[in-house]
């Protein structure tokens, strides 16, 4: 009776465990799969942001995002397609923003260039009208010319200018100008505005009295 | 009637437009065309010194001809006197720096000083202003030796020209003082 006893209570507490431990498993996998399920909402929205543009994070954030995705592996197929669409819509976006900032680079460097050539073009004029002698001065003539679209680009000179009014001498060309400065051996006159061609060539300059 | 209304509207319309262009310049833009005529005197004078001076290639001078040929209205004249002759002769713009190039010295200096406004620039009825500008000019011809052979001071008169044109420049329209120079007239020749 003793025996019989014990073994019930040793039936029991083994029951108790059995049914108590799987209680516990049961609990940990509906856990998971809600875990899992929410980290596929989250993807899902994630990616579907990324995709239509909608996301406020920068292009580094989103393709981190996606990898941090990729990583976790959910094993869901409509989330492996979405990552790849995901994944092409921020390398495009990239490659134009790289594209944009080149575009960008290049043209401040035009920038910087036009800059530099408007000082050199002032420079022209300042040793064209200091040339000890004609020869001097003609090779430097050719030198600047070089900076035109053509020796007949037209120059403008400001006579006087107040508001609405601009009053100009007579329009002149380059070539006749950088002659005209040789000859006149004085340079009273500043660059107010140069025009430029797609091959950085002076279309028109405008010139202003000092 | 009708005639009469069409009449009196052309009437006003043409005084209107009359005082538009009858309006003076400012005084600022006047200046500025002043001085514009004025510096194209000036450059006259370094062209002259330019054709003068027989170190200026010959390539050098007769282009400088062309610029200084342009300056002036066509069929200027240009007055020449010498302390030998009571006689000024007058020349054709052309003419005169084709001379000037050929002068029979080894070394020639002309200096201009001097330069200003006898009589002031003038709106003239057809909107053409109007002045005249004194110069004075020294020449001195030398020989081989670099003796000093001649010299003399002219007193000259220019007559200045300044119309207001317009012309088209990369599809805008600019607004432009034309300066053309006139006779270039003797009025004395001293030694010095």
């Amino acid at each position: 009776m003793k025996l019989h006893v014990k073994n019930i209570i040793l039936i029991t507490m083994l029951a108790f465990v059995t049914i108590g431990g799987t209680t516990s498993c049961s609990s940990k996998k509906k856990l998971a799969k809600k875990e899992y399920e929410a980290k596929l909402l989250q993807a899902k929205t994630d990616l579907n942001a990324i995709i239509e543009g909608t996301t406020q994070w920068t292009l580094e954030e989103q393709k981190s995002r996606i990898e941090e995705i990729e990583k976790s592996d959910l094993q869901n197929a409509e989330i492996d397609a979405l990552i790849v669409k995901a994944k092409e819509v921020v390398e495009r976006k990239m490659a134009e923003a790289a594209r944009v900032a080149e575009e960008e680079r290049l043209r401040q460097i035009e920038e910087q260039n036009k800059v530099k050539q408007v000082t050199s073009l002032e420079d022209y004029f300042t040793i064209i009208a200091a040339a000890p002698n004609a020869e001097t001065a003609n090779a430097k003539i050719a030198e600047a010319l070089k900076l035109f679209a053509s020796p007949d680009v037209p120059v403008l000179i400001i006579v006087y200018h107040v508001g609405d009014i601009i009053d100009y001498d007579a329009p002149t060309t380059a070539e006749r100008y950088l002659n005209y400065i040789k000859d006149q051996k004085k340079v009273a006159v500043g660059i107010y505005n140069i025009k430029y061609d797609s091959n950085n060539k002076i279309t028109e300059l405008e010139l202003i009295k000092k | 009637m009708k005639k009469i209304l069409l009449t009196l509207l052309f009437g006003i319309f043409l005084i209107g437009n009359t005082q538009v262009f009858a309006q003076e310049l400012s005084p600022e833009r006047k200046q500025a065309v002043d001085s514009l005529a004025l510096e194209k005197v000036r450059d006259l004078s370094k062209y002259i010194k330019i054709v003068g001076s027989k170190e200026t290639p010959w390539s050098e001078a007769n282009r400088v001809i062309d610029r200084a040929e342009e300056l002036f209205a066509p069929d200027a004249e240009i007055g020449v006197s010498s302390l030998a002759s009571n006689e000024v002769m007058y020349y054709k713009v052309r003419k005169y720096l084709e001379r000037l190039m050929r002068l029979n010295y080894d070394r020639v200096e002309i200096d201009w000083y001097k330069i200003e406004y006898v009589s002031d620039l003038q709106r003239q009825p057809d909107g053409t202003y109007v002045g005249v500008i004194t110069v004075f000019q020294t020449f001195k011809g030398f020989d081989k030796e670099g003796r000093l052979i001649y010299q003399d001071t002219t007193k000259k008169d220019i007559t200045v020209y300044v119309k207001r044109k317009e012309t088209q420049i990369g599809g805008r329209l600019i607004g432009f003082w034309d300066v053309l120079l006139g006779d270039m007239r003797v009025k004395e020749t001293s030694l010095k």
